[in-house]
């Protein structure tokens, strides 16, 4: 039995390890897709069984009063990393986001060639995202979201024989670099002011130079999180990606840094009510600009990039009144959404990509006919729509009634304009998402071939599970909830 | 017993709606049949409910949900939901009925059935749920049913918005308020720690300074479903584009639960002072409402958007009959909920033989039907005298009392007012029976009889509209003991 630092590194360690392996797997034994599927789901398995053994021993660890297992590197570098509770949280949705994506891909991407770099970056792009939320010091956190970053950056322009793939990419490289260079000017200026990489630090009075460190930093993950403005790589990262590679990102890896972004600011000691404001602030152009634009998009991923956008908003301004109000279920209630999110926007984006694999749909109206070719997408489709719209039973809801019974508890005027922003927008936000539901119904235009297909087992097992898991966090959100108050997310 | 057969109300439909999508192939002819007898069972397991509640029992189920957040599950069922259950599985097994007749049976008609029966659990759901979350779960899945039937089902009339446009502007409208009423919950919620109902029976805790907030989410939000002006912007389109059994669904039981929600949130957990402040304005409101839905039903050519435009007119009625805050009044806004779920269904139905039996729907090219369809005549008769309030029919005795309740709070002036403009609701339905019964038969107009299945569902409601009239006695009961139980005790 491992314990302690040893089981800190343990997924990151079977995550890069997979990595290398897979890619040996492919160059020397066999290229072949299905072979490189399993083999990346059993690793994101294994990476899966280390994290639930590592959250167990750090809830121990709090039940017991102790500090979260720990791993230090060499010594008085200070590098580290720590198995934190919200950490955990967004690291396990990540992995078990990954295992669902590897299967996916089995028969997604089936049609591709180069696989055999494929699932070593989906790999590393997991890895980096785990080694950035577990990070203790600004020079691990920067490093790993850069190997997140530039992984991404790769596989969002993976069908490279398309131009519009290889122009976001490219997009998505030069924003991505200008907020990770910013970063790490960042941490630059603090560590010239501090001595100190730590991303708890303890600056009684920072100077000048910690201060702009600190404010390049959180700019440099704000970009990284789509913050509006700076979200603008954001649709044309994701709606040009493969859905696969969508799903990930979406999911869960603007949200991870995200929870960065909310850790440095928190750690460097920002005090809470400020940065709470500042989220609140922030969060309503996301919302806005997210589902205005959403409404108009005829292409499906692009308008489910901009539901992202603006999703990250209401995230925002809950996580924003826990801080600025001191209601820790707030924040529990945001990381709730964003769990929610996890499940049901992989969901939508994976539903496309199997009406993009059999039929070619890239654009809303072209999805017309999916209930008549595909039965089984049309329904789980239409469960991640729903859900996203906030429709009970499902997942959404649940996050509805968490967030907004949370933020309704912080009596203030600016808490009940937000809130009349957010209400407004969840409504705009149904206007797009309706219609796209109403179209997966729609008989085709005629003349149009409609054979059915059976969806396959690879693709029909990953969305099954989202599906079910956006169903069972809308009828019995009790146990997750649970699970991230007993992580204590809201404590970080 | 009790509780088995509050569960059946909600499981029976849902099993049955179960079934018939995933029997569709082979259940295609015997759909309808499977959803009027689960119907039936409701509407049997509402009167066994009746025996328990007059035994003093109240059936209750309580099932814990987030224990971390304490929410908790349940149902029950007071003399405050019973009148509205029973309202609406009536009008569910009619509307089912109806649909024998109405819907055209092909390969799609098993989930027509299905979906109907969807939208009877929303409401009967929404009347049973004794806690938040389920509350609002049916009060969403009644909106997703009842636009996926619009959105699928519905006849759009040329020219007019399509049903995509129609079926998203009715989501959008009532779901702002579904979420007005969502932040009216939550507020509780947060107040009092839980979000049973049970609970705030018990006292709900809520600072003085929260309560005309709470009141004025939830009478908003409760508005946008009852549709009263200018909240009501949704219903005509909704109303004409939906196929007729939906529309009678729509109008005769789902715009009651908008009055359901008044009585159940503001006014049982809210004293009459606390109110106070609030009769005013509603009684305008419905005033304005009551009136300019029968200057629009004037002002319409479409035979269902008349009706659609009493609609407004009539919840106008009950919203001024609430805004009395008296007993007389407020008992005489739910008897007129449902009241005029029996008339306006009645109404519906005639349209429906009408249109089913001419092929036009417009009344300019209507009229003399009077020879040619002499039970749909005597029927629509029935109908439209109703809603004109002509004694011994059934609304006039709940139009009494509203009245009745509009001089007794001392606000002489709009009752008057109110009194006066039902000369409105006398001239608009007078003139749409006129225009379709009496006079010359235009040219080319053939009318063949409506099928049985059209017919006895009309007749039956037909006949209830009179018996009720002349005798109100039970329902009267049971509306009695639910005003005892509203505004902090009724003197």
């Amino acid at each position: 039995m491992i314990t302690g630092p040893d089981l800190v590194i343990a997924p990151l360690a079977i995550l890069l390890g997979g990595a290398f392996a897979i890619y040996l797997v492919g160059r020397l034994v066999t290229a072949r897709n299905e072979v490189l599927a399993v083999l990346t789901s059993v690793v994101f398995a294994l990476a899966l069984a280390a994290l639930m053994t590592l959250t167990r021993q750090a809830l121990a660890a709090r039940a017991g009063g102790l500090p979260e297992p720990a791993w230090t590197g060499s010594e008085g570098a200070g590098a580290g990393l720590q198995a934190r509770g919200g950490g955990l949280s967004i690291a396990t949705i990540a992995v078990a986001l990954g295992l669902c994506v590897s299967i996916y891909c089995g028969r997604y991407l089936a049609l591709d060639r180069r696989q055999k770099v494929t699932y070593p970056l989906l790999l590393l792009l997991v890895a980096g995202l785990v080694g950035m939320v577990m990070a203790t010091d600004l020079f691990s956190l920067y490093l790993f979201c850069e190997l997140m970053s530039v992984t991404a950056y790769v596989l969002v322009a993976f069908r490279r024989h398309t131009d519009t793939a290889v122009e976001a990419g490219f997009k998505y490289l030069i924003l991505g670099s200008a907020g990770t260079l910013t970063m790490l000017m960042g941490t630059a200026l603090i560590y010239r002011e501090t001595g100190s990489l730590a991303i708890e630090q303890t600056i009684s009075a920072p100077g000048p130079w910690a201060r702009i460190g600190l404010a390049a930093l959180l700019a440099g993950l704000g970009v990284k999180s789509a913050f509006v403005p700076a979200h603008t790589w954001l649709p044309d990262a994701y709606g040009r990606a493969p859905s696969s590679v969508s799903a990930m990102l979406s999911g869960i890896a603007i949200e991870s840094t995200f929870y960065a972004w909310l850790r440095v600011g928190l750690g460097a000691g920002f005090p809470a009510a400020q940065l709470g404001m500042l989220l609140m602030v922030v969060s309503v152009p996301n919302m806005v600009v997210g589902n205005g634009l959403a409404l108009v998009q005829r292409h499906t991923k692009r308008m489910l990039a901009y539901s992202t956008i603006a999703h990250m908003g209401y995230t925002m301004f809950t996580v924003g009144v826990g801080l600025r109000f001191g209601i820790p279920d707030a924040v529990t209630a945001g990381f709730f959404l964003i769990a929610a999110h996890a499940a049901m926007k992989p969901l939508a984006f994976l539903c496309k990509g199997v009406c993009h694999l059999h039929y070619g749909a890239t654009l809303t109206g072209e999805l017309r006919g999916t209930w008549q070719r595909t039965p089984l997408v049309a329904v789980l489709f239409t469960v991640a729509l729903v859900s996203l719209a906030g429709i009970p039973p499902l997942a959404g809801f649940a996050g509805k009634w968490f967030i907004l019974g949370q933020i309704l508890r912080a009596r203030h005027w600016m808490v009940y304009a937000g809130l009349a922003i957010l209400l407004a927008n969840t409504v705009l936000s149904l206007a797009y998402y309706l219609p796209v539901v109403a179209l997966l119904y729609t008989a085709p235009p005629p003349g149009t071939e409609l054979d059915q297909r059976r969806t396959s087992g690879w693709m029909a097992v990953p969305l099954g599970a989202l599906g079910i898991i956006a169903l069972g966090m809308g009828l019995w959100p009790g146990p997750w909830m649970q699970w991230l108050a007993a992580l204590g997310v809201a404590g970080g | 017993m009790t509780t088995v057969a509050m569960l059946a109300i909600l499981v029976v439909p849902a099993a049955m709606a179960a079934v018939l999508v995933v029997f569709r192939v082979r259940l295609r002819r015997a759909a309808g049949w499977c959803a009027g007898a689960a119907s039936l069972l409701t509407v049997v397991a509402s009167f066994v409910l009746l025996g328990d509640l007059n035994l003093g029992h109240e059936p209750v189920l309580v099932a814990s949900w987030v224990p971390s957040e304490s929410i908790v599950l349940g149902l029950h069922l007071d003399w405050i939901s019973f009148p509205f259950l029973l309202t609406e599985t009536i009008v569910t097994l009619v509307a089912i009925v109806y649909a024998w007749g109405y819907h055209h049976t092909d390969e799609r008609s098993p989930l027509f059935y299905a979906l109907l029966l969807v939208f009877g659990i929303g409401m009967s759901g929404t009347t049973l749920a004794d806690d938040m979350v389920l509350f609002y779960t049916f009060w969403e899945l009644m909106l997703v049913a009842s636009a996926v039937l619009i959105l699928v089902w519905g006849d759009a009339p040329p020219g007019g918005p399509s049903r995509r446009a129609v079926t998203l502007k009715y989501f959008i409208i009532t779901h702002l308020g579904s979420l007005m009423v969502l932040i009216g919950l939550l507020t509780i919620y947060n107040a009092v720690g839980t979000d049973t109902f049970s609970a705030l029976r018990a006292g709900h805790g809520l600072p003085f300074e929260l309560i005309p907030m709470v009141t004025v989410f939830f009478l908003i939000g409760f508005s946008v479903k009852m549709a009263v002006f200018p909240l009501h912007i949704w219903l005509p389109d909704a109303h004409t584009v939906a196929p007729m059994p939906v529309t009678i669904m729509l109008a005769a039981a789902m715009l009651s639960m908008g009055t359901y929600g008044i009585l159940r949130f503001p006014f049982s957990l809210f004293t009459r002072e606390q109110l106070g402040g609030f009769a005013v304005p509603l009684m305008i409101v419905g005033i304005v409402s009551e009136i300019y839905g029968a200057l629009m039903a004037l002002a319409e050519e479409d035979t269902k958007r008349v009706v659609a435009y009493s609609s407004v007119s009539q919840m106008g009625y009950i919203l001024f009959g609430l805004g009395t805050l008296t007993q007389a009044g407020i008992a005489g806004a739910t008897l007129q909920v449902i009241y005029h779920a029996i008339v306006k269904a009645l109404l519906f139905m005639v349209v429906g033989l009408v249109v089913h039996g001419t092929g036009r729907r417009r009344l300019g090219e209507l009229g003399g039907l009077g020879k040619l369809m002499p039970v749909t005549a005597v029927c629509g008769a029935i109908g439209t005298l109703a809603i004109a309030g002509t004694p011994p029919l059934c609304l006039f005795d709940s139009e009494w009392m509203i009245f009745t309740g509009g001089f007794a709070s001392g606000h002489t002036v709009l009752a008057a007012v109110a009194v006066l403009g039902s000369l409105l609701t006398v001239a608009y339905a007078l003139w749409f029976y006129g225009r379709i019964f009496f006079g010359q038969v235009p040219e080319g107009l053939h009318a063949h009889r409506g099928p049985w299945a059209l017919l006895t569902p009309t007749v039956l409601l037909a006949t209830l509209a009179v018996v009720e009239g002349i005798f109100p006695a039970p329902v009267f009961v049971w509306v009695s003991k639910q005003v005892a139980l509203l505004l902090g005790g009724m003197p």
